[in-house]
């Protein structure tokens, strides 16, 4: 893993496209500013990972589950 | 079209209805091509089923029967279809929707998308206890 040390303001740049700039420092969290064309995805990665696990669980899932939950559904009437 | 699933068994398609997702779903990126389905004992959630592995499929939802306004308030994007991918645990006694993350598809051209959404008011595991409005026939 490459190591870089960068100051408030500085940024780093990722081949030619790709700026990432520090814009605030604080109680232990960092802001990052994130320059990338629009196609190219980013995410936090712990969301990102969350939702793999979720889809991996969720393509598991039985249509008899489904129907279990459906019918738990129907016995409460929709409302807040 | 013809496509055998483990769940579904045969199933007959039309081609214009097969739904293209470029980048896949997230953790099944190699996945490209699905076909959204109805099947009556699942209502009101529906299902994602691929056209590439017939053993995978995923039980989904429209968001907007979990909370009211969602696709206006945080999508905000004309002539789309959105779902939430859902998890049932615990013998169909827990289950959840995605909020955080929806499937969004394009009407126009039939491509779809799982985007993530910088919201913190969205959960990627939003408990459903019970829908926020009457599925509308």
């Amino acid at each position: 893993m490459l190591i870089l040390t960068r100051k408030l303001e500085e940024s780093i740049r990722i081949g030619d496209t790709i700026t990432i700039k520090v814009l605030a420092v604080s109680d232990g969290q960092v802001k990052l500013g994130i320059d990338a064309p629009k196609d190219l995805k980013v995410h936090r990665s712990e969301v990102y990972e969350e939702i793999q696990r979720l889809n991996r669980e969720a393509a598991k899932t039985s249509k008899t589950d489904v129907s279990s939950a459906a019918a738990a559904l129907k016995q409460r009437p929709p409302g807040a | 079209m013809k496509w055998n699933n483990v769940q579904f068994g045969e199933m007959d398609f039309e081609e214009k209805h097969v739904v293209y997702f470029p980048d896949g779903i997230i953790g099944f990126e190699d996945h490209r091509k699905f076909l959204v389905v109805n099947d009556e004992s699942s209502e009101p959630f529906r299902w994602l089923v691929s056209l590439e592995d017939g053993e995978l499929s995923f039980p989904v939802i429209d968001p907007a029967l979990v909370r009211n306004g969602y696709t206006r308030q945080y999508l905000a994007m004309d002539d789309v279809t959105v779902f939430s991918i859902v998890a049932i645990r615990n013998d169909a006694v827990q289950t959840t929707v995605n909020l955080k993350s929806p499937i969004v598809i394009n009407n126009r051209d039939r491509t779809g998308r799982q985007i993530v959404l910088d919201s913190d008011a969205l959960n990627v595991r939003e408990p459903l206890t019970r829908l926020a409005a009457p599925v509308l026939e």
